[in-house]
């Protein structure tokens, strides 16, 4: 009885749940593997980076391709549509997607730990061929949704940043061997700009406005105060990769300036969200979404050293660290902890059976220690980055690792317990 | 038949309003042939009400509550009343006259999501279609935490609501039976046993 009514009264298709959980594993394994890495290349890997093939760059890439970006895919395939209410793609794209992006990750970062210029390029190849196909779904989804501008101008945002590290991707890799680029560093960190506060942040942002209300039973955020963020983000984006990219650091510096304007929106809108939530004790996973929420803004502030000149030994590496480790890797492990369960008993009842309840999916050990180990890994990598100290560096990557090994558990066992859940209804269906 | 009503804004009150009784003499338009065909009647509505003059009147006849093209109607001025008359077959009138007491006079309650829930003899209904999300999910368990007993909430949505079976699953209840229908997917929901 409304515009747009009989489009949205078609049935919601929701993906097996083999899909999804494809990518959340995945994710879980490069996260692992980046430590593991970290803690065999020693400290001296990571302490000093400021670029250049290697294990600290490999590592790197195995949280913001494998973890970060993995998990975003996985979760927006399932999400986005339900969030939507629109379709996203045949399942045989979701899967292809993924059949490319994960070796292609793996190749990757093997090729830039070991300096192999062959799977490098194919690595990358395979990689952007799979986040291609995640843009175009994606893409082909947000074109037919004109009723959640907070959600979809930051999914827009989020596609244009992939385009653009594609590109700058390719250039830097090829630069490796060829040496084309003028400034390696500029384009490299103009690239880093639009990975993480672009593709990553702003599909974090736009999820936010859905996840978190959803998560903690708050009000929705209000579409005005999701268009500002979006608009103040679009011009953040282009200030800070433009200024990188040119070298211009002032202009990077009002980037970030405006990014932490941007922030400080979504952070209110979400702090008005949560006031009115029904939920109110906060779950578990909402530990990270704190410490994330605080180093958003942390890390903007950081951006504008480097940017006006200082040394990018500390403040460059420190601002890369406390960006991808601490805003994004808190965040996306949250959303990964508290996701997976719910995707699982999301599923749980499609045998007809009772659906498995949350809070049995949901080991709550694994994910203490995750979160103090992470915690711990934040502080003394960082401290280790700004005093230049390797002790505290060995110290914080055994803490990431055990932290890993942690999440890795946690996902095998919300996986046991849907399994087993699943086998039980699947007895009980047969048995009539 | 009329509704089994539930008076909101005035205990007590129960019936119809005053201006009912003028309402009568206005000739209701029939939308359920177009939902019968598939077709979304909102703007041959939109059309109608459009023409209605101050102090005059509107009748919609449709299978269900209309309930968002109330809540729709209301934004510009109508009140309303409904009466279901039988199986699939309801009459709304609409009174253009400020709309300020809209729900007041009406069977229905609203939720601070803006939801709107009525009795009726199979449960408590409650619409949620046209909220945005999560205002959906928080109405329907906002409604079902305040229930005693073993009462169904009967919910009219937009969509099977995927992301509401865990909260469901963690308060005790489920999902027994989905219908879909053109623009109203109802869900039973009944305790978990």
């Amino acid at each position: 009885m409304f515009p747009g009514s009989l489009m949205m009264g078609a049935k919601d298709r929701l993906l097996p749940p083999s899909v999804p959980y494809r990518f959340f594993v995945a994710a879980v394994a490069f996260h692992l593997a980046a430590w593991v890495l970290l803690a065999v290349a020693g400290p001296d890997a990571a302490l000093g980076f400021v670029g250049g093939q290697g294990t600290a760059l490999a590592a790197l890439h195995l949280i913001t391709l494998g973890t970060l970006a993995m998990t975003a895919m996985g979760a927006a395939i399932q999400l986005l549509p339900v969030a939507t209410r629109r379709p996203l793609g045949p399942v045989w794209a979701c899967k292809l997607m993924f059949a490319v992006y994960a070796p292609g990750v793996a190749l990757f970062c093997t090729g830039i730990a070991l300096a192999v210029p062959g799977l490098q390029h194919g690595g990358a190849g395979l990689a952007a061929l799979g986040l291609l196909i995640f843009g175009g779904l994606v893409a082909a989804n947000l074109r037919k949704v004109d009723d959640l501008p907070g959600v979809t101008r930051h999914a827009w945002l989020a596609l244009a940043g992939l385009l653009g590290i594609v590109v700058l991707g390719f250039a830097l890799v090829v630069d490796f061997t060829k040496g084309f680029l003028g400034d390696h560093g500029a384009i490299a960190a103009a690239h880093g700009v639009l990975a993480a506060y672009g593709f990553m942040g702003m599909l974090a942002l736009g999820f936010s406005y859905v996840l978190i209300p959803m998560f903690v039973l708050g009000s929705a955020v209000p579409d005005v105060l999701g268009k500002r963020t979006a608009l103040l983000s679009a011009v953040a984006l282009g200030l800070g990769a433009l200024g990188a990219a040119l070298g211009l650091g002032v202009l990077a510096a009002l980037g970030a300036l405006v990014g932490l304007a941007a922030a400080v929106l979504y952070l209110k809108g979400m702090r008005d969200s949560l006031k009115t939530r029904m939920k109110k004790r906060l779950e578990p996973f909402f530990r990270l979404v704190w410490i994330a929420w605080g180093l958003l803004p942390f890390s903007l502030l950081l951006a504008l050293p480097p940017a006006l000149g200082a040394p990018l030994d500390p403040w460059g590496v420190l601002w890369g660290f406390v960006l991808v480790f601490g805003w994004l890797l808190s965040f996306v492990t949250a959303i990964l902890q508290r996701i997976m369960p719910f995707l699982a008993s999301m599923h749980s009842s499609a045998l007809g059976g009772k659906p498995a309840l949350l809070s049995h999916l949901s080991p709550k050990l694994p994910v203490d220690i995750h979160l103090g180990c992470h915690a711990v890994a934040l502080v003394l990598i960082g401290v280790a980055l700004a005093g230049g100290w390797a002790w505290p560096m060995r110290l914080g990557v055994l803490a990431g690792l055990a932290g890993a090994v942690s999440f890795g558990v946690y996902t095998v066992e919300v996986l046991r317990r849907y399994g087993s859940h699943m086998a039980a209804a699947a007895a009980a269906h047969q048995q009539g | 038949m009329a509704a089994t009503t539930m008076d909101s804004g005035e205990a007590g009150k129960g019936g119809p309003p005053e201006w009912m009784a003028l309402a009568l003499d206005a000739a209701p338009m029939d939308v359920r042939g177009f939902l019968a065909q598939g077709e979304d009647p909102f703007a041959a509505i939109m059309e109608a009400a459009a023409v209605v003059e101050f102090g005059g009147f509107l009748v919609i006849d449709a299978p269900f509550n209309p309930s968002p093209l109330r809540r729709v109607l209301a934004g510009r001025g109508f009140s309303s009343y409904g009466r279901k008359l039988s199986e699939g077959h309801w009459r709304v009138f609409f009174h253009l006259d400020g709309g300020a007491d809209w729900e007041s006079g009406a069977e229905v309650q609203v939720l601070p999501e803006g939801a709107m829930t009525w009795r009726e003899d199979d449960g408590i209904h409650i619409d949620v279609r046209k909220l945005s999300p999560p205002n959906p999910m928080l109405a329907i368990l906002r409604l079902i935490e305040g229930l005693d007993g073993d009462e169904t909430v009967v919910v009219h949505h937009e969509r099977e609501p995927h992301f509401l079976i865990p909260e469901l699953a963690e308060r005790g209840w489920r999902i027994a039976r989905v219908a879909n229908e053109v623009v109203n997917v109802r869900l039973w929901l009944e305790r978990a046993v």
